[in-house]
């Protein structure tokens, strides 16, 4: 059951983290950037239609990985702190501050999204979609290090 | 409810929420107490450690995370229905206050993380 919810948690948390490293380029990719340019294809894509699929797999992924968490606690957390991995402890704790804090910040970046831009809509965009991705990306890595970590520096 | 309450609402829970969550880890305020152990819920902070040797803890490792982010919800939520009914003129402070809070409550989500990075 763990490793089911494990291995879904995983899933969303790949297609957020494509959503919204795309929405975070393309919304960050200056306008003057050139149309064929790597960065000026980001520019290109509609950003604010990732904004939905974005709530939805943020939402997803938290509640999966709430659940996992539950296990990781009981069956994962004594054997690191036995074996002393002490900083992958610190950065995963980071892992669910992080989340929980993006967690109460996605209304305020789904409401930004909703509208067109004005000026200030634009830089709220850019900072709150920044600041999802950093998040994501993030967890993600941290959740993956945990993941691995019997395997990996080991 | 108007477009303009929507903002305020959601502007306002976005910084009350990380406030109030780094309020409530570092005050220890959870709303309640999870041991996925034996698969108790308690209302409020509880510590396995108070009702058993310390040497035993790791019997029943209690988990708060979950009543943090309780915590932090209902006081945000509070938060945003009040402002929800605040007029216009408050909407640039709002969107300030969601744009700079939630950034702080992660460098002090780090700050408070550091004992980890001592051990």
């Amino acid at each position: 059951m763990a490793t089911t919810l494990l291995i879904l948690h995983g899933l969303a948390a790949v297609a957020l983290i494509g959503a919204i490293t795309h929405q975070a380029l393309a919304t960050c990719t200056p306008p003057n950037a050139k149309p064929n340019s790597f960065f000026g294809r980001f520019r290109a894509i509609p950003a604010a239609g990732f904004a939905n699929a974005i709530v939805l797999l943020y939402l997803t992924s938290w509640l999966l990985g709430a659940v996992v968490y539950l296990y990781f606690k009981v069956d994962i957390q004594p054997i690191l702190e036995r074996d002393r991995h002490w900083h992958a402890m610190g950065f995963f704790d980071l892992k669910e501050d992080f989340i929980v804090i993006g967690l109460g910040v996605l209304p305020a970046y789904w409401f930004c999204w909703r509208g067109p831009a004005n000026g200030q809509h634009h830089r709220m965009r850019t900072i709150l979609t920044v600041l999802l991705a950093f998040t994501v990306w993030w967890s993600f890595l941290v959740g993956h290090v945990m993941n691995d970590i019997r395997g990996f520096g080991s | 409810m108007s477009a303009s309450a929507v903002r305020h609402f959601t502007f306002a829970f976005g910084a009350a929420f990380a406030l109030f969550y780094v309020i409530a880890r570092l005050r220890g305020l959870a709303l309640f107490t999870v041991y996925p152990a034996q698969g108790i819920v308690l209302l409020g902070l509880h510590r396995s450690r108070d009702f058993a040797d310390p040497v035993l803890d790791f019997l029943a490792p209690e988990m708060y995370w979950y009543g943090w982010t309780a915590s932090a919800a209902v006081g945000a939520l509070v938060v945003g229905l009040i402002a929800a009914l605040l007029p216009d003129r408050f909407s640039s402070f709002l969107a300030w206050c969601v744009c700079i809070f939630p950034p702080m409550a992660m460098v002090a989500c780090v700050y408070l993380t550091i004992p980890w990075f001592r051990l």
